[in-house]
């Protein structure tokens, strides 16, 4: 074998560290290498050259890159060494970059450890297969999962370019956060009025199903043949039937409801239909509050429904559908700000929530637009805003920066002084942070023409007296305690990754932060796609986001799926696990232990044995590492390959 | 002997329906007895279940895959029949199970040792296992050894002498027995420091002639011709017997069997140099117990922790937030 090896600088970001001419040097005596050298970029334009013209003159058969981590540019250096004429799988790369170069400062023990590396990379190589992509059909369908307002447009991107889009949402309407806002910054303009025709689109477009108060039950299958499992959850109403007159809910005994939609501000029925726009605009029974299901005698729901539509004895049900890419766009919730004692833990009926405050603006919600104290329905003279409650606070586990809060309290405050004209609203802030186009202005409106009263500084303590609110705290500016009398305080609450995130990951299989926030392929080039092929991220369960970058990134990943899903045939990964068939004794550990569903057993003239679907398999090796009988081998990472780079890394020392 | 008697009976009601019924008969020398395979009513009589049976006769049963086998089991025996049902390596359909209240059996090198001043215990004339002593004549000599003095290690600690899965019980079953397993036999060992623990290993197993004794007495070892240790394809050990090599096969062995091993100590049993072996399986063993509170050869429907894939596993915390 002929194995040619390229070693590069990554401008300083690796010859800073390394002594890279000499670990080319060093290549030169490892077996089967016939050419070696450094290069300043190997992955810019003169660097795949250099690659592709040694290929040719030197007659390599296989190619070694020592330089960053494969997650970037493995695939690009494929494709060089596929352009010169080789598999593209006779290439191996050595991460001497984010593994040496950035991690280790000596650069005698760097030099010596990418050499080591290399040697490894080179071993490997030499045991390597030309493997060949299978090419497989694609299903020209996605699933959005989250109809908030990343994912409803992404749906409607994907639809209107000609794909079948099946959107799962898990409450009984779309419409996610933005639907319970009342305006929206930086223009104040009414939030239902521009997201309410987008969400009536969804429900007359041919080309979106949409299955509302579902969930994801289980996804298996794999890029361009995922099958997806759907839960309907019992609504306990027929909505084929239901027509959404509302009859059911204005009898419904059961007043005393919590109202999820309106944040628990006021209460609703146990049959109710989530908000006059609500798509679809069908009612949903909550089996707890139901007295029906409380086992006392009631069902006057089905009484009053003209169309027979009520149906206590409705089950889950489960719906499998096939799709050929998943666009997740889950979202987030808000932190619980109940955590904090100093503002009250939520005892206190006049300190509430920024949503909570949203509702009560909105002219649908259960204040009908006026500003009222919940505890005795007066209107307030003085309201005082919170910002970063449970955001940046490593105390509780939220050291990042919700990012919308500070522009979301300023509209507030606006909107409050255009409510209560002779209102004062106070603000108190960490920092303010507006970059953004028209932010900035936005946040000096409200104090410069709204008078909002900005104050800098944590505030240490919320507490009744009398029927008011004390918030006492610092003025860091000052350096002076400041103590402010509220009638109502609102808490600009931070955001975290959505209820069970986390657990849609497991199931999807993309990779997730410690806060449960969904990982992008890359943080700069792939912000949209996730690092398992198929699978694209729209919103804010990528990270916390307004409503301008979560639509962005719902057409960025529709023009993703778009992308993926132009070509009737993709081409599968070879880089599978493969059955020894003599030395395989049929124990199907493999079957039981493959993540995919990969393995099946089969039946081979009266013996059974393992078989891998290669379509199916990730190649994650689990499988290979369970066969006690090593039956079971991964195409490009063979037990001989691993251990001929263990044996390369012994026998230096 | 009156369980003997009974589980001939059985024997012999079970033997027109299956292939044969493996057990023990006599032995080439009186102290120990052999696996017996029994196919013809004439056999049944030479039938040994006692204090020598000490053989593990559920080794030969996933050869007999597919065929109707009976297997007379000593209660560490059954939990290597529950094992290999819960692995699929054996039908439970195929197998008839039959128990019987194993009393516990001797070790050998137990009665090497007491035997010693006397002479070889192969030229042991006549050896009887009455209830509490182990009566023979050796070199002219009539002895007797209290059987509480010769007791397999493992028998001290079991919890399971009757099967814990049979269709035929000869005799009372009784219920599982108080015994702790304090894991004493790996005590002394884990004091040492790490390195003399290793030095400990080497020495152990430069004297390992690769015979694979250990290997093929184990139960659970099913690949045999396809051992990892013996293939060039993957090539994860040099046939070159050397500490380095022996060792590792070993530790592959154990690993292979962490969370499936019985413990029923066949593999150190059989070893002709007596390393033991056995003290690396108890410690994966037990490692698996603590981690995933999972004991091999109990539940035939369990599956061995280490066979099976989570996520996140609830004791194992990878990303604790
Ligand atoms: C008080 C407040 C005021 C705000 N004001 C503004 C503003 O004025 N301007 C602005 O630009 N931004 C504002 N924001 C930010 C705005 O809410 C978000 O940018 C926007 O809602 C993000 O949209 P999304 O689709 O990513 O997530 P979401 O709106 O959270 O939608 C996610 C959807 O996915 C669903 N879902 C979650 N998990 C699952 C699952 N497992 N299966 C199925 N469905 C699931 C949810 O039910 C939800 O419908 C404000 C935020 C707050 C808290
Ligand atoms: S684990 Fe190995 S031996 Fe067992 S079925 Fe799978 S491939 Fe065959
Ligand atoms: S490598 Fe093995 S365990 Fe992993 S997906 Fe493929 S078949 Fe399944
Ligand atoms: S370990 Fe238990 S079942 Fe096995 S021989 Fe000893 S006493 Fe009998
Ligand atoms: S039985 Fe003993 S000597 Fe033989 S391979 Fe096993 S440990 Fe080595």
């Amino acid at each position: 074998m002929r194995i040619g090896v390229f070693i590069c600088h990554c401008g300083s970001n690796i010859a800073a560290t390394v002594d890279v001419k000499k670990v080319a040097e060093a290549a030169w005596g490892m077996n089967d290498v016939v050419y070696s050298t450094d290069s300043m970029y190997t992955c810019s334009e003169p660097g795949q050259q250099a690659i592709e013209e040694a290929i040719r003159e030197h007659k390599l058969h296989g190619v070694v890159v020592a330089s960053c981590s494969p997650r970037m540019h493995e695939p690009t250096f494929r494709r060089t060494v596929e352009r010169a004429g080789l598999n593209r799988y006779m290439f191996e790369m050595a991460n001497i970059r984010e593994h040496v170069s950035w991690i280790g400062r000596d650069k005698a023990l760097n030099t010596l450890k990418a050499t080591e590396l290399v040697r490894m990379a080179v071993e490997k190589l030499r045991l390597n297969r030309v493997l060949t992509p299978k090419k497989i059909p694609a299903t020209r369908k996605v699933l959005v999962i989250g109809g908030g307002v990343a994912g409803i447009q992404a749906s409607l991107d994907c639809a209107d370019a000609g794909l079948e889009v099946v959107l799962v949402e898990r409450e009984p309407s779309i419409g996610g956060k933005m639907s319970k806002l009342d305006k929206t910054f930086p223009t104040v303009d009414c939030s239902s009025c521009i997201l309410g025709p987008r969400m009536v689109d969804v429900a007359q477009h041919e080309r979106i199903t949409l299955y509302a108060y579902s969930e994801i039950d289980s996804v298996s299958g794999y890029v361009g043949n995922f099958e997806v499992n759907i839960r309907k959850k019992a609504s306990y109403v027929d909505w084929e039937k239901c027509t959404g007159c509302g009859a059911c809910t204005e009898k419904c005994p059961s007043r005393k409801t919590f109202d999820r939609f309106n944040e628990g501000l006021g209460a609703t029925t146990a049959i109710n239909i989530p908000f006059p726009q609500a798509i679809p605009k069908k009612a949903t029974i909550t089996a707890g509050a139901c007295r029906q299901f409380q086992g006392k005698k009631c069902g006057v729901c089905a009484k009053f429904c003209p169309t027979g539509a009520i149906n206590h004895e409705q089950k889950d049900e489960i719906v499998t559908v096939k799709v050929g890419a998943i666009v997740a766009a889950t979202g987030y919730d808000l932190t619980d700000w109940t955590v904090y004692g100093e503002y009250g833990a939520g005892r206190y009926p006049d300190v509430i929530t920024s949503l909570q405050y949203e509702r009560m603006l909105s002219a649908s919600g259960p204040y009908g637009g006026h500003i009222k104290r919940p505890s005795n329905g007066e209107e307030p003279k003085s309201i005082v805003f919170i910002q970063c409650v449970g955001s940046r606070d490593p105390s509780i586990g939220r050291p990042y920066c919700s990012g919308f809060c500070c522009m979301y309290t300023a509209k507030q405050a606006i909107m409050t002084k255009d409510h209560i004209p002779d209102s004062r609203s106070y603000v108190f802030y960490m920092d303010i942070r507006s970059p953004g186009k028209g932010y900035d202005e936005f946040t000096r409106r409200a104090q410069e023409e709204y008078g909002a009263q900005y104050v800098r500084g944590r505030v240490s303590q919320v507490y009744p007296r009398g029927d008011k609110m004390v918030v006492r705290g610092a003025d860091t500016l000052l350096g002076l305690p400041v103590e402010v009398e509220a009638d109502l305080v609102v808490l600009a609450v931070g955001g975290e990754a959505s209820r069970d995130a986390p657990k849609l990951a497991e199931k999807l299989r993309i990779s997730y932060d410690g806060f449960g926030f969904f990982m992008e392929g890359h943080p700069k080039l792939k912000p949209v796609e996730t690092n398992t092929a198929g699978v694209f991220l729209a919103g804010s369960c990528q990270g916390l986001k307004d409503i301008p970058s979560s639509v962005s990134q719902g057409s960025a990943a529709a023009a993703k799926v778009m992308a993926l899903l132009s070509r009737d045939m993709l081409e599968s990964d070879p880089q599978t696990a493969l059955v020894d068939i003599k030395r395989c004794i049929g124990c199907s550990k493999c079957v039981k232990v493959c993540p995919f569903g990969a393995i099946r057993e089969q039946d081979l003239r009266g013996q059974i044995k393992a078989e891998v679907l290669e379509a199916v398999c990730q190649g994650c090796g689990l499988c290979n590492a369970t066969c006690p009988q090593g039956a079971i081998q991964l195409s490009h990472a063979t037990d001989n390959q691993i251990l001929a780079e263990v044996e390369a890394l012994l026998c230096q020392m | 002997m009156a369980t003997q008697e009974e589980l001939k009976k059985i024997i012999l009601d079970v033997l027109p329906d299956v292939d044969c019924v493996i057990g023990w008969g006599p032995g080439p020398e009186p102290l120990c007895a052999s696996p017996y395979f029994m196919r013809n009513p004439e056999d049944v009589d030479y039938l040994l279940a006692g204090p020598a049976s000490v053989h593990n006769p559920a080794l030969f049963l996933p050869e007999y895959k597919g065929r109707k086998t009976g297997v007379v089991v000593k209660g560490c025996d059954s939990r290597s029949v529950v094992q290999l049902i819960s692995e699929n390596l054996i039908r439970r359909e195929d197998v008839v199970i039959i128990g019987f209240p194993c009393a516990g059996v001797v070790d050998a090198s137990k009665i090497a040792a007491k035997l010693g001043p006397y002479g070889e215990p192969g030229e042991t004339e006549r050896a009887i296992f009455d209830k509490d002593a182990l009566n023979l004549s050796l070199g002219g000599k009539e002895l007797s050894i209290p059987l509480s003095e010769i007791l397999a290690d493992k028998c001290s600690r079991c919890k399971h002498p009757g099967a814990v899965i049979s269709d035929y019980f000869a005799g009372e079953a009784a219920d599982a027995l108080q015994v702790k397993d304090d894991f004493t036999d790996l005590a002394g060992l884990e004091s040492l420091p790490l390195e003399e623990r290793f030095r400990f290993w080497e020495k152990e197993m430069s004297r390992c002639i690769r015979c694979y004794a250990c290997r093929n007495a184990c139960p659970l070892c099913v690949c045999r011709d396809h051992c990892v240790a013996s293939s060039r394809e993957p090539h994860w050990l040099a046939q070159a017997n050397g500490v380095r090599d022996n060792l590792m096969f070993q530790v592959i062995h154990a690993t292979h069997l962490a969370g499936r091993c019985t413990g029923c100590g066949e593999c150190q049993r059989a070893c002709p140099v007596h390393i033991p072996v056995l003290l690396l399986k108890r410690s994966l063993g037990r490692a698996v117990e603590q981690l995933f509170g999972h004991h091999a050869g109990l539940d035939p429907e369990s599956r061995p922790p280490l066979l099976t894939f989570q996520m996140e596993e609830t004791n194992i915390k990878e990303r604790e937030w």
